[in-house]
């Protein structure tokens, strides 16, 4: 049965949240202090909505904290959030997640520590957000990166372009490529809608492809499908804010030429102080003549993390029209996400769906071992353990299994080893399966491989 | 618009409610009626049509704000075009009689086409009783506790079966608040079979009576209605539970998880009281004066009995009020616009909507001797956000407009004023009998057709409050319709 879930805070990282676990059968009742949050939450989901502070314990109780399996405080407040989860504390709930951005509760040497505090969980949006543009900007041609049992397999998404050698080309064919490499196509985006696909299925220009492969077999596919990989060497971050400077403090201890454009004078000074092999410019992001003067033309990766929405896009656009060659962008509002990809920028992360994510991943935390999900499509990728009932015990052929419209196995873990499946492949109890799933068979998989 | 979304759901759920049409066989088979085949053929159609479409239509995307009307109201139609096929397969009523029959019982008004009720078959009788029991919680909401494949956009589908101006939902997740609902109507529609069982009804009587009395539907197996049984205690009984059955059911969850001074804590449940038992004095006053009753326990029999079976919409008759005092008449008249508690089973206006009206006329006398002050309307202490004060207006405005539209197309077949004006205000507000020639011991079977239509859409349009079915007549609502998508393409 579902979860009794309690979300403090209907905002961006709330709704979505309220959103997806609602949709997996969970019970939300989700608290926010706005009337109007309020009535979009009552129009659109199927949760239960309060209005009133969630810090305030005569609310927690009428939303019913006492038979709470799961405590959420994500408002923009770090204060609400604290006080929020030890009222959650106080009241026995066994699992709470805050939301905090101030460094000042993060650090390890902190008075106030996750465990005095309780919390199972400490989100904070900006470092999610930093952590997801290293990883990405390691695999340079990939817009979309996860990583599944301990590494071994990974999961990447392409943008195919005019020219790419997989345009016009059906995935049957590809398939008789498969002998040499394993690698799996899962899913493709085509104008906003995600294609589970079948051999039948040609790749066009424009389509966003998923596919799946293992990890030492990377150098081997980007090279048959043209895409070059290879570290860049040359980074541009606009902004200097939190998310630029953890950015760029990873990136110079990898070796990388980081140039980093603020637009404030007293910012830049305590930038500039921070790094020693950073450049630090005093510049705003749309300032194309002086970025072209640094050389922004010849930047590997343009990454544009101010807090203005429009700024980020159009310096990234403007990199990228002057040569840069990739570009990842942040975005808060993520109905801008549909237009990026046509626009050319590569990578567009919002903050907030991004720790919705990670809060995801950590209530799936069980039977399924890691999430991710993907910006712009309904789909995701799920890790799931067939587990050891009388239905499984006698080996079953992937082809037989009663799968869902809308499911493909990816990649199954087994023993220390990564089988690329076909259709005859069989499933033993304990191996690990990379399901990739749109949202609405979600359930039915987790029925199928529930105990 | 997805026409195709619509449709395609449309499709589940007369999959679903042609085992509706098969629980009549119970009691056809019970007591050799031999007449299973009208039901097993009125579920073969409603199941046929409903394959086709779920087979024929591609479903597109999940259902939104605007999907959730249209299904609703096209539901509630569906149910009255094949809960009408048993009464034409029967051989008793042609079709524009059958689907006013049919859309009289889903909608729990009651007003019936038949002069005579005891020489039909006792499985049409209970197939009758039991469409008032479907329609009273509601057909949709019956379907989201039941089948999972509403889930996504069950919330849009709620809203538009169940209006009100209040939100009471119990639970998250509003399928486990479907399922409590209706849980606690099969919890007093148990207890009413049991008190009518001890007050000597046959068990059949006693299912097709408490069908009827929980969902302020009203049809019953006599021509006389209640009055044919001739008892005080089964008069008594079915006053108690047409009384709770126009209480929102939340409150009656509430009472039975131990909360047990819900009810009047309410406000609702203090002016649905107030009003109901002014009713009461006045009818008992006038009766007297009158000399209607002469002994003042049947006095107070009859007129408990009357005012509470108009004001929460049931209908039911145990005495000839069009015989009453013309004040008594005119007072059924208006009580019946009153109606049930929001999430009650009752039509009507709801207490709530007149209760906040009356808040909001006081408010305007107030502002008139203060013209600075700043006032607030109050509803159960908190105050009344001003746009639901707005909706309020606006459904008594619409009402008033569908009530003198649908007067002067029925006044315009030349029916007298009284009956005219009676024959809609009964059927909007889903209760049954008016007054005159449509009165207690009359029926409607003798309209013309085209007034029987007006009247079956009165109900349709009552029961789904308004605005979820005049919705579907604004021209913007199908500006962008999207047509469906057919599961079999054409070959390119």
């Amino acid at each position: 049965m579902g979860l009794n879930v309690i979300i403090v805070g209907a905002g961006e990282v709330g709704y979505h949240l309220a959103d997806r676990l609602s949709l997996e059968g969970h019970k939300i009742t989700i608290i926010d202090r706005d009337e109007e949050k309020i009535k979009r939450i009552e129009r659109y989901l199927n949760v239960m909505a309060i209005r009133g502070s969630g810090a305030s314990a005569k609310i927690l109780e009428q939303a019913g904290i006492k038979e709470t399996d799961l405590f959420v405080a994500v408002t923009n407040s770090d204060e609400i959030n604290l006080i929020a989860c030890l009222l959650a504390k106080e009241y026995g709930v066994p699992r709470k997640i805050a939301r905090v951005r101030s460094e000042d509760y993060l650090t390890s040497g902190s008075p106030l520590n996750e465990q005095k505090l309780g919390l199972d969980l400490i989100i904070n949006p900006a470092r999610v957000l930093a952590e997801e543009i290293v990883r990405l900007s390691e695999i340079s041609e990939a817009t979309d990166w996860a990583e599944f049992a301990r590494g071994r397999v990974i999961l990447l998404g392409y943008q195919i372009r005019e020219g790419c050698p997989l345009t016009g080309l059906s995935l049957a064919a590809l398939r008789d490529l498969r002998s040499l490499y394993d690698f799996l196509v899962v899913a493709i985006v085509r104008g906003g809608t995600t294609i589970i696909p079948s051999g039948s299925d040609v790749i066009q220009v424009g389509d966003k492809i998923f596919l799946i492969t293992k990890k030492k077999d990377i150098p081997a596919i980007e090279y048959l499908l043209g895409f070059t990989s290879k570290t860049p060497s040359r980074v541009f971050i606009i902004g200097g804010g939190q998310v630029g400077s953890l950015v760029a403090r990873q990136m110079e201890a990898k070796k990388i030429e980081v140039f980093l454009v603020e637009k404030d004078k007293a910012r830049c000074e305590e930038l500039a102080e921070e790094f020693k092999h950073t450049v630090v410019l005093h510049l705003d992001g749309l300032e194309a003549q002086e970025l072209l003067k640094e050389g922004i033309d010849r930047a590997d990766l343009v990454i544009a993390v101010t807090d203005s929405d429009t700024v980020n896009i159009l310096s990234a656009l403007l990199a990228k029209h002057h040569g840069a060659r990739k570009g990842i962008v942040r975005i808060d509002r993520p109905d801008f996400i549909p237009l990026l990809s046509p626009l050319g920028i590569d990578v567009a992360l919002s903050p907030r769906l991004l720790a919705a994510n990670q809060i995801l991943r950590f209530v799936r935390r069980g039977q399924i071992l890691s999430v991710a999900t993907f910006l712009g499509s309904e789909a995701e990728v799920v890790e799931m353990v067939v587990p050891d009932t009388p239905y499984f015990r006698e080996a079953k052929r992937l082809q037989e299994l009663p799968f869902p419209k809308g499911a493909i196995v990816g990649a199954i873990y087994r023993a220390g080893e990564v089988i690329i499946p076909k259709g005859e492949t069989e499933l033993h109890p304990g191996d690990d399966l990379i399901i990739f799933v749109q949202r609405e068979a979600l359930p039915k998989i987790e029925k199928l491989f529930g105990p | 618009m997805r026409l195709g979304t619509v449709l395609y759901l449309l499709g589940w759920f007369l999959l679903f409610f042609a085992l509706a049409l098969l629980v009549p066989l119970i009691v056809d088979l019970w007591f050799d009626e031999n007449r299973s085949w009208v039901y097993f053929l009125s579920a073969g159609i409603s199941a046929g049509s409903g394959a086709l479409l779920v087979a024929a239509l591609e479903p597109e995307e999940e259902i939104g704000y605007r999907e959730g009307f249209a299904v609703v109201v096209f539901a509630w139609l569906a149910a009255g075009v094949f809960g009408a096929l048993p009464y034409i397969f029967n051989g008793y009523l042609g079709f524009v009689d059958a689907f006013f029959e049919s859309v009289s019982g889903f909608t729990t008004t009651g007003s019936t086409v038949f002069a005579s009720l005891e020489n039909l078959p006792k499985a049409l009788h209970f197939w009758r009783a039991f469409t008032q029991w479907l329609g009273g919680m509601g057909i949709i909401i019956l379907s989201l506790a039941v089948l999972p494949l509403l889930g996504i956009g069950g919330m849009q589908l709620y809203q538009a079966e169940m209006p009100g101006p209040t939100k009471d939902k119990l639970t998250p997740r509003i399928q486990d608040t479907a399922r409590i609902l209706w849980g606690v109507y099969l919890f007093f529609t148990i207890l009413e079979v049991l008190l009518l069982l001890a007050g000597g009804l046959n068990l059949y009587e006693a299912f097709c009576h408490a069908f009827t009395t929980l969902a302020t539907g009203g049809f019953s197996t006599r021509t006389a209605s209640i009055a044919g049984f001739h008892s005080a205690y089964i008069d008594y009984v079915v006053t108690f539970f047409m009384f709770m059955a126009g209480v929102n059911f939340t409150l009656h969850y509430r009472f039975l998880r131990g909360d047990f001074s819900v009810y009047f804590r309410n406000e609702e449940f203090r002016f649905y009281l107030l009003v109901g038992s002014l009713g009461v004095a006045i009818c008992l006053l006038f009766n007297f004066v009158s000399q209607t009753y002469t002994h003042w326990l049947t006095n107070l029999r009859y007129s408990l009995f009357q005012v509470w079976s108009i004001m929460t919409t049931t209908g039911y008759g145990t005495a000839d009020f069009d015989r009453w005092h013309p004040i008594c008449r005119l007072l059924l008249l208006i009580l019946m616009v009153f109606g049930g508690m929001a999430g009650s089973t009752g039509g009507g206006i709801k207490q709530v909507r007149l209760l906040i009206f009356f808040k909001f006329i006081r408010l305007q006398f107030r502002k008139l001797i203060h013209p600075r002050a700043v006032e607030i309307i109050r509803y159960d202490g908190e105050k009344v956000p001003s746009d639901v004060t707005e909706a309020i207006l606006g459904y008594m405005a619409l009402y008033l407009l569908v009530f003198l539209g649908a007067s002067l197309l029925v006044t315009a077949q030349g029916l007298d004023l009284i009956t005219a004006i009676s024959a809609v205000c009964a059927t909007l507000n889903n209760i049954g009998p008016g007054l005159a020639k449509v009165g207690p011991t009359q029926h409607f079977g003798w309209l013309p057709n085209f007034s029987k239509l007006i009247l079956t859409f009165c109900m349709l349009a009552g029961r789904l409050e308004l605005y979820t079915v005049a919705i579907l007549f604004s021209p913007g609502y199908w500006r962008d319709l999207r047509l469906p998508v057919f599961r079999f393409k054409r070959p390119d």
